[in-house]
Parts: C-alpha cells; sequence; structure tokens
C-alpha cells in the first residue's frame, strides 16, 4: 500500500515536473506580451437619462509594435480610467485610447510611463490563422498566467459583437468559464486571435490576419473603416427560382432579396440580381466562394478581404436575362446612419426636458433598457420603428419617454414611450429640431402631435409657463441641465 | 321538499366540442365534453354563455332534478358579448317551468345569488356574495371587446358559466369569469348587455354592439382646455382620434364630447352610469347596430348637437376570437390561411413571442400606424407538406406572403386568384421582411397538387 503510494507520488512530481520545464519558455514570452486592461466606465440609465453609474471591467491586451497595447473595443466604450498592469501584478500604470473602431472591434491603448514598457515585448502574428487544430487561450488569473487548451473549430463569418457587419471569426471549442475578454488565442508561439465571447462551450475570436489588415490601416492613418453590402440575399438551392430569373448554364450564384437603403449611398445592385462573382471569385448557391488560403467562405467576407468602407468591387450579376459587370461601393458602417441607431458608444444619453415632459432619441441603447427580451418586452411600435430606414427628410425618431409629474403637466404623467411627429407644426427628427420648435410657440400654446397609431395623438402645453416649470421641475427633480446633447465631453 | 321556482328554472348543459386546429386547418382537436349552466328565459329560449356553447357539435340540456338529456340547438349567439340562446327540440321539456324574469343592474354593496352547476359535483350550486364594483372590462370570449361587467366575490367557477346571478327572484347577471391569480372574484354580465342582447336579436339576426369609432382622450391639462376655448374645469373629453367611417364623417380630431346618449362625459373620459363612475365607451354600446346616438361636441369655441350613427365593427375581427372554421387553401403542398388571432394562438402557450414582432405589428399594429399599406385580410403561408415539387423551398412556412405573381395580396381571394390567373411557367410567391421571394415551377406544380393533398388526407383544397 505504501509502495503504491510512493510511485503514484513520484509519478505525478515527474509529470509535473516535465510540464514546468516544457511551459517555462512559452509562458515567459506570453507573460511578457500579455497585459491586463481595468476600464472604469460610465453606465447609463436610459429611462433616466441624466443619471450615472459607474462600473469596472478587467480585460486583456497583447503588446503591439510602437508601444502600444491591442485589444477588443468591447467593454471601453464610456469609460472614465484606463488602467494597465503588466505580469498580472504589481503597479498600475495610467493609459489613455490611441484608436478605437467598435465595427471592427478593436482598440489600440497607449500608456505614457516609459517604465511600463520596459521588459515587455511585442506579440507576432500568425498569418495565415490555422482553421483546425489545438491552440492555447492565454490570460492572467490572479497574478499567474493561464495557458488553457482550446480547440479550433472554424474560420467563419459572423456578426460582431458591437455591430451589425459580418466579419470573419474563429469559432473555438472550450470548456473554459468567462470567456470573452479580449484574451489571447496562440497557435505555435503566434498570436491567431483575440476573443469577443463566448456563449456555452462556444467562444469566438478576432482572427490575426484581420487584426493585422486593420493596423497597417492605422498606421499609414487611412483607416476608413469597416465596409458592407448593404443588401440581404438568399441562397439559390431553389432551381425554380433561378428557372424562374432565366440563368442560363450551371446553377450558381445566390439572389439580391432587399436593399438596405441608405441616405447618400448608391447602390448598384438590385432586389433578384443574382450574384455570380464578387471581386473575381465565384459565388456558389449556397453564397460561399473559394478563398484560396481559407477555403469556403461566406461572399460577405469579399467586403473585408484586403477592402475598407467606400472601396469599390467588381461584380458580376445576372439582371434581366443578361450578364452584366458592375461596380459596388462598400457601405460604411456607421451608427449615425440607422434610423434607430443600435449603439451610441462614448456618448451619455440625449434628452430635452421641458415642463416636466422628458424627450429622447430612440435608439437600441434606449430598447435595451427593458433588459435581456428586450425585443419581447419593450413596446411594439418602438420595436418596430428598428425596421424603419431613414431618409434625408427622416432621418430618426423622438420620443417622449416619460413625464416627471408637476402641476404644469398635469393629466400628462402617465404619457410615455410615445413617438413625435411634429411640435408647433415643425417635424421632429432630431432633439435640436425640438428644441428650436420649442422656440416658436403657436401663440401661446406648444401643440405636440405623435406618430400615426401612437396611443395618443397630440397634447397641448402652456407656452408662458413653461420656463418657469422646467425650472421647478430640474430643481424638484434634481436634474443637472434641461438639454444634453452632444459627446461625454460635452457633459455637464 | 319542494324547490323554490328560481332553482327550478336554472338548467345543467353539457356540450360535445371540437375546435379546428388553426396549424393545419383542414384537421380538428379531439371531441371534448365540458359542461356550463343556463336557465330559462320568455320564449321556451334557454340563455347561457357564448363559450359555453362555443364549437358545440352536440348540446344536451338537463332540468333541476331530473336526469333525462334533452337535445338543444344555438338560436342565436354573441361571442362579442358571451351570450347564447338555446332552443330545446322537444317543447314539453319546458313544461311546468317557469322563465326568469330579467332585472336591473344591482348595486355596489347589495347581495345577489349564483345558481349553476360549477365542477366538482352534479347536483345545483348556490353562492351568495356581494357586489364589489361596475366597470367595463375586457371580455375574454372575444378578446378584444370592452363591455361593462359587475364583478362580486361570489364564487363563480367552472360550470357555473351561463347560470344566473339572482336578486329578488330576478336575474341580474349570468356569470361568465373570473380572473385569474385574483381569489373570491367573479364577473357576471350584467341586465344592460342581457337586455341589449336579446333587443338585438328580435329581428331574427344578431348584429353585436356598436362602437363610435372614435378614441378618447382625457382633457384634464388646463392648457389644452384653454386651446380648445373650453371654460367648463371637469366636462367634456376630447375626441383623439377618428376610427370608423362614421366617426370621420361627422366628427373632426380635436372636437371635445360633452354628452353622449344624454350621459355628461368627464373630463377623464367616464360617465355617470346607474351610480357607477364607468367608461365613455359605455354610453355608445347601448345603443344598436346601425342607430343614431345624439352626442354634444364643443368645437370651435362652440356648441353643437348631432346624432352619431354607430355600427359594429367587423373589421377587427382577426385581432380577436373567430368561432368560425378557418380559411385556407393548399397549393403544391403549400398552406394559406389568414393570419388571425386564432392563427398565432396555435404557436402554444407563448404565441406572442414565438410569432415575433412582424407578424404581432402586422395584425395587431399596422392599421393604426400605416394605414395605407395595412391589408383587410393578410395571409400567411403557414407550411409547407414537403414533396418534390416544394423541397427545395427555403422557406418552409410561419411568414406572411406580400405578394403572388407580382399581386399584393390583400385577402385570402386576392391570393387564389393570383396563383389561378397565372400563365406563366412559374409561380413567383413574395414574403417581404428580408425573407425575400420563392417560385414553383407552375406544369409541375398543378401535377403534384392532389398526389400531395391525397398523400396528407387533405379532403378539400380550400375552405373559404
Amino acid at each position: 500500500m505504501i509502495r503504491i503510494f510512493s510511485s503514484l507520488l513520484l509519478a505525478a512530481l515527474t509529470s509535473s515536473a516535465v510540464l514546468t520545464l516544457k511551459a517555462e519558455p512559452e509562458s515567459d514570452l506570453w507573460g511578457r506580451s500579455l497585459v491586463q486592461i481595468e476600464s472604469t466606465r460610465h453606465q447609463y440609465e436610459f429611462f433616466q437619462p441624466w443619471s450615472r453609474r459607474t462600473s469596472s471591467n478587467s480585460k486583456f491586451g497583447v503588446v503591439v509594435g510602437g508601444q502600444r497595447i491591442l485589444t477588443t473595443a468591447d467593454y471601453l466604450f464610456d469609460h472614465t480610467v484606463l488602467r494597465v498592469q503588466k505580469g498580472g501584478r504589481g503597479a498600475w500604470y495610467e493609459a489613455s485610447l490611441k484608436w478605437i473602431d467598435y465595427h471592427a472591434n478593436l482598440a489600440l491603448v497607449e500608456v505614457e510611463d516609459t517604465g511600463f514598457w520596459t521588459g515587455l515585448k511585442p506579440v507576432k502574428f500568425a498569418d495565415p490563422v490555422p482553421v483546425t487544430g489545438e491552440a492555447k487561450l492565454i490570460r492572467w488569473n490572479d497574478g499567474r498566467l493561464e495557458m488553457r487548451r482550446l480547440e479550433i473549430n472554424r474560420l467563419r463569418m459572423g456578426r460582431s459583437a458591437l455591430s451589425y457587419v459580418d466579419l470573419p471569426q474563429l469559432e473555438l471549442d472550450s470548456e473554459i468559464d468567462g470567456v470573452g475578454w479580449s484574451e489571447a488565442v496562440v497557435y505555435q508561439g503566434s498570436l491567431i486571435g483575440l476573443t469577443t465571447s463566448q456563449a456555452r462551450s462556444k467562444c469566438t475570436a478576432v482572427p490575426s490576419f484581420f487584426i493585422e489588415k486593420v493596423l497597417e490601416e492605422v498606421e499609414q492613418q487611412r483607416f476608413l473603416g469597416v465596409g458592407y453590402f448593404n443588401f440581404y440575399w438568399k441562397k439559390a438551392e431553389n432551381p425554380a427560382v433561378l428557372d424562374y430569373l432565366k440563368l442560363e448554364g450551371e446553377k450558381r450564384g445566390v439572389i439580391v432579396t432587399e436593399i438596405i437603403s441608405i441616405p447618400g449611398h448608391e447602390t448598384s445592385v438590385k432586389p433578384k440580381d443574382i450574384l455570380l462573382k464578387v471581386d473575381g471569385f465565384d459565388i456558389d448557391i449556397t453564397g460561399d466562394y473559394l478563398d484560396p488560403v481559407y477555403g469556403n467562405m461566406m461572399l460577405e467576407r469579399l467586403a473585408t478581404r484586403g477592402h475598407w468602407a467606400g472601396d469599390k468591387i467588381p461584380m458580376t450579376v445576372w439582371r434581366d436575362g443578361a450578364e452584366i459587370e458592375l461596380e459596388f461601393k462598400l457601405a460604411t458602417a456607421d451608427y449615425n446612419k440607422e434610423y434607430v441607431p443600435s449603439a451610441r458608444y462614448d456618448m451619455p444619453p440625449e434628452y430635452l426636458m421641458a415642463g416636466g415632459l422628458v424627450f429622447q432619441p430612440l435608439t437600441e441603447p434606449y430598447l435595451r433598457s427593458w433588459g435581456s427580451e428586450w425585443q419581447r418586452r419593450a413596446p411594439v411600435r418602438l420595436v418596430r420603428l428598428k425596421e424603419r430606414r431613414p431618409t434625408e427628410e427622416n432621418p430618426g425618431c423622438v420620443l417622449l419617454s416619460l413625464v416627471l409629474p408637476d402641476s404644469y403637466n398635469l393629466g400628462y404623467q402617465d404619457y410615455r414611450y410615445l413617438a413625435l411627429d411634429k411640435v408647433n407644426g415643425m417635424k421632429i427628427t432630431n432633439l435640436p429640431e425640438l428644441k428650436h420648435a420649442l422656440d416658436h410657440p403657436k401663440e401661446s400654446f406648444h401643440v405636440i402631435e405623435f406618430l400615426p397609431g401612437e396611443s395618443v395623438q397630440k397634447m397641448v402645453l402652456d407656452a408662458v409657463q413653461l420656463k418657469s416649470a422646467t425650472q421647478r421641475v430640474m430643481f424638484d427633480y434634481r436634474l443637472p441641465t434641461d438639454y444634453f446633447v452632444g459627446s461625454k465631453d460635452s457633459e455637464p | 321538499m319542494e324547490a323554490a321556482e328560481p332553482e327550478k328554472s336554472v338548467i345543467q348543459i353539457f356540450t360535445f366540442s371540437q375546435e379546428p386546429d388553426w396549424d393545419e386547418p383542414w384537421n380538428s382537436s379531439q371531441v371534448r365534453r365540458a359542461t356550463g349552466s343556463g336557465f330559462v328565459i320568455e320564449g321556451n329560449r334557454i340563455m347561457t354563455n357564448a363559450h359555453v356553447v362555443s364549437w358545440a357539435k352536440q348540446i344536451m340540456v338537463r332540468r333541476f332534478q331530473d336526469s333525462r338529456p334533452h337535445l338543444a340547438q344555438v338560436a342565436y349567439v354573441g361571442h362579442d358579448c358571451d351570450l347564447a340562446l338555446l332552443e330545446v327540440e322537444d317543447e314539453t321539456f319546458f313544461e311546468g317551468l317557469k322563465p326568469l324574469s330579467i332585472g336591473v343592474l344591482p348595486e355596489v354593496r347589495s347581495v345577489v345569488n349564483t345558481i349553476g352547476y360549477p365542477a366538482g359535483g352534479e347536483q345545483i350550486s348556490y353562492t351568495s356574495g356581494v357586489v364589489s364594483r361596475v366597470e367595463l372590462i375586457n371580455y375574454v370570449q372575444p378578446g378584444n371587446r370592452s363591455l361593462l361587467a359587475v364583478q362580486t366575490d361570489a364564487a363563480i367557477n367552472p360550470g357555473n358559466s351561463g347560470g344566473p346571478v339572482m336578486m329578488d327572484d330576478q336575474v341580474v347577471g349570468v356569470a361568465f369569469q373570473g380572473t385569474p391569480g385574483l381569489e373570491n372574484t367573479g364577473f357576471f354580465i350584467p341586465p344592460p348587455v342581457i337586455q341589449h342582447f336579446l333587443k338585438d336579436v328580435q329581428d331574427t339576426h344578431y348584429h353585436g354592439f356598436p362602437q363610435a369609432g372614435i378614441r378618447l382622450s382625457p382633457l384634464i391639462n388646463p392648457a389644452y382646455r384653454k386651446y380648445l376655448k373650453l371654460e367648463a374645469p371637469d366636462l367634456g373629453a376630447r375626441i383623439d382620434t377618428l376610427m370608423s367611417d362614421s366617426a370621420k364623417e361627422f366628427l373632426r380630431e380635436d372636437d371635445v364630447l360633452l354628452e353622449a346618449n344624454g350621459y355628461p362625459v368627464s373630463a377623464d373620459t367616464t360617465i355617470l352610469y346607474e351610480g357607477n363612475q364607468v367608461h365613455g365607451g359605455i354610453a355608445f354600446s347601448q345603443a344598436q347596430h346601425s342607430s343614431k346616438v345624439p352626442v354634444k361636441i364643443w368645437r370651435d369655441g362652440g356648441e353643437l348637437e348631432l346624432e352619431l350613427p354607430v355600427f359594429v365593427n367587423y373589421k377587427d375581427r382577426l385581432e380577436g376570437n373567430q368561432y368560425v372554421p378557418p380559411k385556407y387553401f393548399a397549393y403544391a403542398g403549400l398552406i394559406f390561411t389568414p393570419l388571425s388571432r386564432d392563427y398565432l394562438s396555435s404557436f402554444g402557450q407563448n404565441w406572442s413571442a414565438v410569432a415575433g414582432i412582424g407578424l404581432l405589428y402586422e395584425l395587431f399594429y399596422r392599421k393604426n400606424t400605416e394605414p395605407e399599406r395595412s391589408r383587410t385580410e393578410p395571409v400567411m403561408l403557414s407550411t409547407v407538406l414537403a414533396h418534390p415539387v416544394n423541397a427545395n423551398m427555403e422557406i418552409r412556412g410561419r411568414v406572411l406572403v406580400d405578394s403572388v405573381n407580382g399581386k399584393r395580396i390583400d385577402s385570402m381571394n386576392d391570393l387564389i386568384k393570383a396563383f389561378e390567373s397565372h400563365e406563366g411557367s412559374h409561380h413567383l410567391i413574395e414574403f417581404g421582411e428580408r425573407l425575400g421571394f420563392e417560385c414553383l415551377d407552375r406544369d409541375a406544380a398543378n401535377s403534384a397538387n392532389n398526389q400531395i393533398l391525397q398523400t396528407y388526407g387533405i379532403q378539400l383544397d380550400r375552405q373559404l
């Protein structure tokens, strides 16, 4: 019995010693390239847009050339303080954001204190990245460098964590908990990606080949943003559809079904066009092209494969019974070009309070105040407005979001979540327009009209008493200002 | 011992019913047995709830302490007010039964007795309680109608439905629904609603409860009252939206409703009705379909009296429970049916979450937000029954049809016409909402149609 125990102990010691010996060079390498980032951020309460709370998150970044730290953009928005720490312990250094792009989900952080950079070493990017096999996830955990195995599943196109554009993503299998904080994913001494999200045992990472290309553009100061194809398409697996469109020859291509209209952006494809070739690559009936490096990839990849917003990409389409060549201009991913913006980063909630009536732009962050099931819980009319496309004349929507009760607004206390149409006869699409309209009452009244189908169509306010009522409500409800529009730098 | 008179006139009702299957509209659910209550009224008729006899294939009635069942049938049914009148084939059924008379709206705090055959036993049951309040509530049977109802703490349980609520030997209500989660709370249909129903069927056709076709909004804010030059501080509610053609013809937005059917309308949109402060809509639903209701209006700084024609609103039938077999059209394995509340409820208990925003918006909201783009009878591709002719279609059902062969689909008739009048080589079915379109080879679809109907046991290719 004793003998058996002894040999087990020996075996354990031996294997541990072997592991330590093998891991040492790699942990040294990554220990000098991986840093921890602490981001203290504002958290806004959209139901009371003047409220501020803060929270802190810890995430990771890797050292890249030029004394900068590369990380994902997630959890850096609305930050008040950024700090970094090397070696998983010790002093925290003040840091600042050098560059960030939320659609690409990448950011560069810099540290002024030169002492921070001592002993740090830039990472090497893998290009190409492996799409199968075993990789390692590396992060700091209580002062210890944690190196865990994960399986590379595939390279695919997927919705970016902070955007509506599809970007290349590495899909990884892992049983590790709490992944998605920009941990380094490495393979044979090179960085192959930074993690972005986790769902059960699967996590995703932004691949290094994409990161490298973005950094090159940023370095050359010519990064124009991520571009995308502003149309929906469907697979052409139903031969009857291709027959209907009179496609000659073999079955191929996918069918454009809807154009996402963007004010000021010309889209050269049309619904019922068959996309046959994009950027010189044949498109098959499932929407894939054959990538020379990564094999079958969805055609969305071609919008970011060496291309950026505004670039023109050659396409061959089948239209009206004939093949035609055209150039497609990649749309620029921009939250401000959505009728209901899907995000408003680095910007506190905007509002205007008049006589206790609180007006806010309709944004997705506002709708997300209804919680994780916001699409089901928020008012249907408002959620549905997300489907609306902006036009030059009607680029956005303003809500009467709530009423702070006061004698001035008696009878209106229950009004909320109402989308504005006009104020004093003027169409309202943003808060400055509303402010202007409130400066121009109709005789001694303000007449507020809501969009058709809202539960109330109209309300009237006393224009003479508005200013004093606004002051009173500001005092009673402790609002710092009655009007806030702009970035966090212009906060009251 | 001889029973007291009211009990003798309370009837036990048994039904065998079978509901349609809205997901597979050619099918029906299993036959279900249920019980309810009713009572004899003038003219050898039995009054009960509409929901007691909905979808009934067979109705049987039994007298107090008499085990013999008698076949009955529905003479009139009003789903909007959840009332029905039954006739019994055997006239001798009514021998010795004294019809119960309908009384008046009971006052709050008065004591009422509920008589019926609730679940849990075979014998008649009596409960008593107090009238707690009188107000406008949503009637569950139609799902999208609100009428006057009385709340009581007398126990009203399944099986009580349709039974009389009595006070001083007169019927002051028909027991009809409870509120899940609220204890000791039952509701009964009061005499004004019962009398309206009985008057309505006098011409041998039931029409329903009319509506003013307006949406009233409180007019409490002094600035708005001043804007409208209205001096009285608490009289008159604002007409916010005009919904019916009649309202659009006779009224204007920002008209103030001062009086409706003789009732002064308060600024908070209520009227004082028989001592109860209830929503002003009651004043209009008292009238019969296609009659005129006198109203006093404040417009442009002056009073105006006019007669407002009121009608039953049939346009929102798809938004409520309908009690008619679902329409469908089966073609090449594609099953089309109208988008309705009934259809969506086939998605399960959590139907509104499963349906998603797009379908909810189309059914319940679009007519108000974008009337120019709304459809009278939106049509769904509910499912696709697999067959080689449709096997390559990516879309397999639960989607709204936008157009067929280039023709916008506003109704089932539009859909059938668009398919049957098309002569091209392919059918083009467009769905909108980012879903794109699908195509069918017309000759192949026509050839496969009968075989698909046979394979899936569909007797008829359509039910309209």
